[in-house]
């Protein structure tokens, strides 16, 4: 029901650009699965309540399906969340 | 040119905050500001009232300040959530900044309102109420709640105007809407007008704002004093205080604690007073003033109000020094009913640097009792405000820093979702 907290492999370069590579994550089965992120669609600022975030929009390869999510990383806690769909 | 006042008020700000937090940084579906809910102290430690509600609860008749067992009454299926004033401070920094981008006056009048300055920036942003809109879209996209904006040519008629209908809306009360927009109003809407005076108003037949904007301003100078011309200038639209950037000094400092139980032992009263002075003068200390008046209040377990007050020889920030005159004040004014809250108020705030005077009668060796206090505060400062206290806390129910936000109301932890 909610955002949820996710393992992820980011760069950044020396812009202080970041882009996640990696999402890590436990499916159905309780496996942890790794994505890699093919594609990096947007992202934007976010500060929601003055809590500032980086919100991604990309797309993972899950089997021969693209799927597209979107990832949020948390600029104080330095948390990144899988965004829950509505 | 006129001035030009705006007055930017979040609308149900604990609410709206808790619900763009629940919804967009954890993920909720539900938002509060949907459903009836509020936001509500602690019912196991007594402190049960509503601190703000949602426009839905709104409905049901619940007001800010109803305790949480009647507002359960008159609606029961209301969702109670805890507040979390870490997050109020964050989002209420967040609404400041936006405010100081578009004009470099901007009063924070609390953590939830503020005054801006606009005169002047009609050629920066468009007519009043172009810019007004324009703020209080960014506000609501960039950060997630809603305010109302208040305009017009002075900070009383502004924020008259600011409260006028909620949500998210802009008005205007400029002096020549005075007549049309403010006097039809019950005079207890208007600015400064609180319950007593209501009352006396309606004693000497002033129902509306209109009516005591006409009345004899000698009537009310008999009747209120000084206090009379305040408000009669206000009901006619006049008010001449500016913008002020930097917040006034504080006139007072004063803490005081809702106990869990009553408290019926002269031991265990002097216990939370002790603990009441540590807070107020570790502000009194970290403000770098002292203060020279010391006031003790309780409230009976039959919320009987009673206060004492005392002036010093000369002021002080000692914790050991207040408390015992708080100690004093306590056994002058205690008939030995239980005590469900007490508190702490010191006042005629002196600049920490003026010169101890020394007298006669001063028994107690302060001078060390105040190097103790310095030494006390940083290491408290450097190490968290539990990492030491007072032995004559250890073992007990009481919290050895009362007053003030107690540290588990401050975070939001994960578990206190509502789904």
């Amino acid at each position: 029901m909610y955002h949820m907290p996710v393992d992820v492999i980011a760069t950044f370069n020396v812009q202080g650009r970041i882009k996640p590579n990696y999402i890590r994550l436990e499916d159905e089965e309780h496996i942890l699965r790794t994505y890699k992120i093919e594609k990096i669609l947007y992202s934007r600022e976010e500060n929601y309540a003055g809590i500032s975030a980086l919100l991604f929009c990309c797309n993972i390869l899950r089997g021969e399906c693209m799927q597209m999510i979107n990832l949020k990383y948390h600029i104080k806690t330095h948390q990144w969340v899988l965004v829950k769909e509505n | 040119m006129d001035n030009l006042i705006f007055h930017i008020d979040v609308n149900s700000a604990f609410l709206s905050w808790e619900a763009v937090y629940r919804r967009h940084i954890l993920g909720e579906t539900t938002d509060l500001r949907e459903i009836p809910s509020a936001v509500g102290g602690d019912i196991k430690k007594r402190h049960g009232i509503i601190l703000a509600k949602s426009a839905p609860a709104k409905r049901y008749g619940i007001r800010t300040g109803d305790t949480i067992s009647d507002a359960k009454n008159l609606c029961p299926q209301l969702v109670l959530v805890p507040p979390h004033y870490d997050l109020y401070d964050t989002c209420s920094k967040a609404f400041m900044e936006i405010l100081r981008e578009y004009s470099s006056r901007v009063e924070q009048y609390s953590v939830d309102e503020a005054f801006c300055d606009m005169t002047g920036t009609i050629s920066i942003y468009g007519s009043a109420v172009v810019a007004a809109n324009m703020i209080k879209d960014r506000i609501y996209n960039e950060l997630g709640f809603t305010v109302n904006i208040g305009i017009s040519t002075n900070k009383l008629l502004a924020k008259m105007a600011s409260d006028f209908k909620k949500p998210n809306l802009v008005h205007t009360l400029f002096p020549e809407e005075i007549e049309m927009k403010m006097w039809k109003l019950p005079v207890e809407e208007l600015f400064y007008v609180g319950h007593a005076t209501k009352r006396k108003l309606h004693a000497l037949g002033i129902h509306t704002i209109g009516e005591l904007a006409k009345t004899d301003l000698n009537i009310l100078r008999a009747h209120f004093k000084k206090y009379g011309e305040i408000i009669y200038a206000f009901a006619n639209g006049i008010d001449l205080s500016v913008v002020a950037e930097e917040a006034a000094p504080n006139k007072g400092y004063g803490n005081s604690t809702t106990i869990a139980f009553d408290v019926d032992d002269e031991q265990v009263a002097k216990i939370v007073l002790l603990s009441l002075a540590e807070t107020v003068c570790t502000r009194l200390r970290a403000d770098s003033v002292m203060a020279t008046v010391v006031a003790v209040r309780m409230v009976t377990h039959e919320f009987h109000h009673t206060s004492h007050q005392r002036t010093l020889l000369t002021a002080t920030n000692t914790t050991n020094e207040i408390h015992k005159v708080a100690c004093k004040l306590f056994d002058e004014m205690w008939d030995g009913t239980p005590l469900r809250k007490l508190g702490i108020h010191t006042s005629k705030i002196v600049s920490g640097d003026s010169l101890r005077q020394m007298n006669l009668f001063d028994m107690d060796r302060y001078e060390k009792f105040s190097k103790l206090d310095l030494a006390v505060d940083r290491i408290r400062d450097r190490y968290g405000v539990d990492s030491i206290m007072r032995a004559i806390f250890l073992n007990k129910h009481i919290y050895h820093m009362s007053g003030g936000i107690p540290p588990e109301k401050r975070k939001v932890k994960n578990k206190e979702g509502i789904i």
